[in-house]
């Protein structure tokens, strides 16, 4: 990271676009290899509007809590440290609540805490969430919403 | 800031421990006799806001975040956060 802090300005997230396969990036630096299609040093800097037009329509929806349970799975099966909560219950419940906020205000913010109004601030409240610097994570082993949960170590 | 003394409740419609702590209430409110006002914040921006003007305290309690269920208490000015258990609720409520 340390060479990337040199080359690019790490407080501002910018558009990047892999030349050979159009895979596309938001972040302060370009990714060294295309996840995609494993190029490397394959990406170039790009404006909103090309982007937009890119993805276009595609890229998928997650409009249902069948979608949304499915995306949080792919999320967690590979980590190490954290897995979703065995509560087919709760993670149905909280799936809905992410989904209602979506609906109503835009993005699937966490139905457990308030956005303050703030877009900007309001982004950490997208759930997953940055779940593993809270509190909670550190005391219980879990998320606000209890719907990610630390692992056992074998 | 309100001037009355309520005790309030914020909580979310869909927040799966809002649900599970509804019961605690109830029995709350059976034992002492004590009503507890509750403020759905997610479906209702003006609960959201009565929740925000009283963010600094609510926020302490939850550990940085605005997050529901919450117990603010108008008369002491105290906030309790989270599943809390009926003992924990009696001593908020004064």
């Amino acid at each position: 990271m340390s060479v990337l802090k040199k080359e690019y300005d790490i407080g501002v997230k910018r558009l990047w676009r892999c030349h050979v396969c159009n895979d596309l990036h938001y972040g302060a630096a370009p990714p060294l290899l295309c996840p995609t299609c494993g190029a490397k040093n394959a990406f170039v800097q790009v404006d909103r509007d090309e982007a937009l037009k890119i993805v276009g329509e595609r890229g998928g929806a997650l409009v249902t809590t069948e979608a949304i349970i499915e995306a949080w799975k792919g999320f967690a099966k590979f980590s190490e440290d954290y897995k979703l909560v065995e509560d087919a219950e709760m993670v149905s419940g909280l799936a809905e609540g992410v989904l209602a906020n979506q609906k109503a205000h835009g993005l699937r913010y966490c139905p457990c805490r308030l956005a303050q109004g703030d877009f900007i601030q309001d982004l950490k409240l997208v759930c997953p969430c940055n779940f593993q610097v809270q509190q909670t994570y550190a005391e219980r082993g879990e998320c606000w919403c209890g719907l990610f949960v630390k692992r056992e170590k074998q | 800031m309100s001037t009355s003394d309520k005790l309030i409740w914020f909580s979310g419609k869909e927040c799966v421990h809002c649900k599970r702590i509804r019961p605690i209430v109830e029995q709350f409110q059976a034992e002492t006799g004590k009503k507890i006002t509750e403020l759905e914040v997610w479906h209702s921006e003006d609960n959201a806001k009565v929740m925000r003007g009283y963010g600094d305290t609510i926020k302490k309690a939850c550990g940085g975040d605005l997050g529901v269920p919450a117990f603010y208490n108008e008369k002491t000015g105290n906030a309790v956060c989270g599943t809390v258990t009926l003992e924990k609720l009696k001593n908020w409520a004064g």
